[in-house]
């Protein structure tokens, strides 16, 4: 176990740096420059130009600004943005809000999704079945940005249930857009639940609970869910990874101050510092979230060993 | 036979409960139907099973895939999922309470602890994510409110009771870390947890190899013994059942076509279709000649054959046989009831 850690930990070494590396070159190889456009309508002063490009190493190989940053990252340092503010105390700014963003929308993940999915398992082929079944083919298909206007017009203008938009952050302003950044994933979380639920239903172990005399409650409850729940965890987990990245739009629509907005602005602005530093933090929160997820896949299904 | 503490705690078979009469028998089925209702019509799984068991009494409950026999065991059960399948009619009387006209709750509490069921395979028949003893223990703790710590206690000690090396060591292991036959004991060991006075062992040897069965079986007898359980064993093999069972009932499209003494069945069978089972019997003194199989296939239970269901396939087969209602069970020897018309037939042709 401590061992499988220990080599799982290891490997997120070249995951880090591959990803770093795509990103840093992606970000400054593409065509254009930081300085478009930074100094109003005119082109910016030659001496301006060349402090700029000296003070962020612009004038050197890019491959050799990437080393520079890399040795940078292992120190802790993201480097200072465009804007001459360090983008490590930016993120620490911003993470907590996007943090509690998410967390928010797996609360409603887990509760709504699962919840949809358990109902329309031991409902098969009823009403309720079809009106979930219908209504995350729904939410599936339509985009993020539609899901969280309509939201933001229905529950915060029409209704006034909730505010509009979150700039403060607070737990209460962030409830409607973790709800709407929770919506895709509840209804696909609701589809897998569902189908293994079912799936799960049929087993002979269930058949066994049954002539065990135990109430249907249990059959289903603790013998088929505890069983089905093992694909749900997963997929949870791995989409707490996509929650983080995925919040870009949610928190451009809601107006709120996390990371993902961060990084939005961060590359119409050209500020690659701060957009290789973004994604090496959402890449490592992935990671780390994947980890915990496989550890918790050894916990929940026995057959799996972990070494 | 030793005597095991397990008998003794209290809620067992000794707490009778006040809906038993005594004077029944254990277990009477009667005229038992059972159909699936599917897209592709009805399949009438049980046309009027009827039999009955003693304490201590084994019956062997044989027959192909298909002919209802597991079916059987379920309704008894109580298991059957509905949709599709529907008990139609009959009953099932333990004691002489109707289990059937019984509310579920009741049942529940029937289920399990008065009657058991082992099933085929443990594999698939043991939750893979629950501990086996906490399998065990939870029948002690749901029927009889048993707290967790005295049911793992007793857990481990059934798992001793069926022969499960290091039960002590092993009693938090998983299923799947557990060989075939040592699998099919902790199953053997959750059925008899709460001391059932009804035990059904469906297909319990099947996945197993056949020194293993031979193990499963000795135990299940010596299980039987020591708790005069009634115990039905189903089975389609005839070999796994010769030593242990005291009769048999052979089931053929959803009816009992044969029932007697397993001595008399097996030395003049006196239904064509138990005739023919026995000769697909593999027999040392017919090496190196074609092993014999009964011709076709068992008919689909949708739609089943006029007059004896068995007629396509019986070399005994007449006119009479093909139309009408199925023949009726008759008594055509002391104790040994055969639903052929030709039993006298069958009979000489296997004294000769």
């Amino acid at each position: 176990m401590g061992k499988y850690i220990v080599r799982r930990l290891l490997q997120m070494i070249p995951v880090l740096l591959g990803t770093t590396f795509i990103i840093y070159m992606m970000v400054f190889v593409l065509p254009g420059s930081p300085l478009d456009g930074k100094c109003g309508e005119r082109p910016c002063p030659d001496a301006f130009v060349k402090k700029f490009e000296e003070e962020f190493n612009l004038d050197k190989p890019v491959l050799l600004r990437y080393l520079l940053y890399l040795g940078n990252l292992f120190r802790g340092n993201l480097g200072t943005n465009f804007y001459g503010n360090s983008v490590l105390d930016e993120l620490r700014q911003r993470f907590p809000t996007t943090l509690e963003l998410a967390l928010i929308a797996v609360f409603f993940i887990i509760v709504v999704g699962i919840g949809l999915g358990v109902i329309a398992g031991i409902r098969k082929g009823r009403f309720a079945d079809h009106l979930i079944t219908v209504t995350t083919l729904i939410l599936i298909s339509m985009p993020v940005f539609v899901i969280g206007g309509l939201a933001q017009m229905v529950f915060g203008l029409k209704l006034g249930w909730f505010p509009v938009t979150a700039t403060d952050g607070t737990f209460n302003q962030l409830l409607l857009p973790g709800m709407v950044l929770a919506s895709l994933y509840i209804a696909y979380v609701a589809r897998l639940t569902r189908t293994s639920l079912i799936e799960n239903l049929r087993a002979d172990y269930v058949r066994t609970a049954k002539a065990k005399g135990l109430t249907r409650g249990r059959q289903v409850g603790l013998h088929a869910l505890r069983n089905s729940m093992i694909p749900v965890v997963t997929y949870i987990g791995l989409s707490f990874g996509g929650l983080m990245g995925g919040a870009i739009v949610t928190e451009r629509i809601f107006n709120i101050n996390g990371i993902g907005f961060f990084l939005y602005r961060s590359i119409t602005q050209r500020d690659g510092v701060s957009v290789v530093g973004t994604i090496a933090l959402i890449v490592i929160v992935y990671l780390f979230v994947n980890l915990l997820v496989d550890l918790l896949y050894g916990v929940l299904d026995p057959r799996i060993s972990l070494d | 036979m030793t005597s095991s503490p397990i008998r003794f705690v209290p809620g067992g078979r000794k707490a009778l409960r006040d809906w038993r009469d005594d004077t029944k028998p254990l277990l009477k089925v009667d005229d038992l139907h059972v159909e699936f209702r599917t897209r592709e019509g009805v399949a009438k799984a049980i046309n009027g099973v009827s039999f009955d068991l003693a304490e201590g009494e084994t019956l062997a409950i044989l027959g192909e895939s298909g002919s209802g026999k597991s079916v059987t065991a379920q309704a008894i059960m109580g298991i059957i999922d509905t949709p599709p399948g529907y008990v139609t009619g009959g009953r099932v009387e333990y004691y002489g309470t109707d289990l059937l006209a019984m509310p579920e709750k009741e049942r529940q509490s029937v289920r399990g602890a008065q009657i058991a069921m082992i099933f085929q395979d443990s594999l698939s028949a043991l939750n893979p994510v629950l501990p086996v003893g906490w399998q065990i223990a939870e029948m002690m703790r749901i029927h009889w409110g048993m707290n967790k710590s005295d049911a793992m206690t007793r857990a481990v000690s059934l798992m001793e009771r069926v022969r499960i090396p290091g039960a002590a060591q092993r009693v938090n292991a998983f299923p799947h870390q557990f060989s075939g036959g040592m699998r099919q004991r902790i199953m053997i060991a959750m059925a008899i947890a709460l001391d059932p006075a009804v035990l059904i062992a469906d297909e319990p040897t099947t996945a197993l190899d056949v020194t293993v069965q031979a193990q499963i079986m000795r135990l299940l007898e010596e299980l039987q013994d020591e708790r005069q359980m009634g115990l039905i064993l189903i089975t389609h093999d005839l070999g796994v059942v010769a030593d242990v069972a005291d009769r048999i009932a052979v089931m053929y499209a959803g009816r009992i076509v044969e029932t007697g003494g397993i001595y008399d069945a097996y030395a003049a069978p006196s239904h064509a279709y138990t005739r023919g089972l026995l000769d697909s019997i593999p027999r040392h003194d017919q090496k190196g000649e074609t092993l014999y199989a009964i011709g076709g296939l068992p008919p689909s239970l949708t739609r089943i054959p006029a007059g004896c269901a068995f007629n396509p396939r019986c070399r005994y087969a007449t006119d009479d046989c093909r139309v009408g209602a199925p023949p009726p069970l008759v008594e055509v020897r002391p104790s040994q009831w055969s639903a052929c018309l030709h039993a006298e037939e069958v009979i000489a042709d296997a004294q000769r």
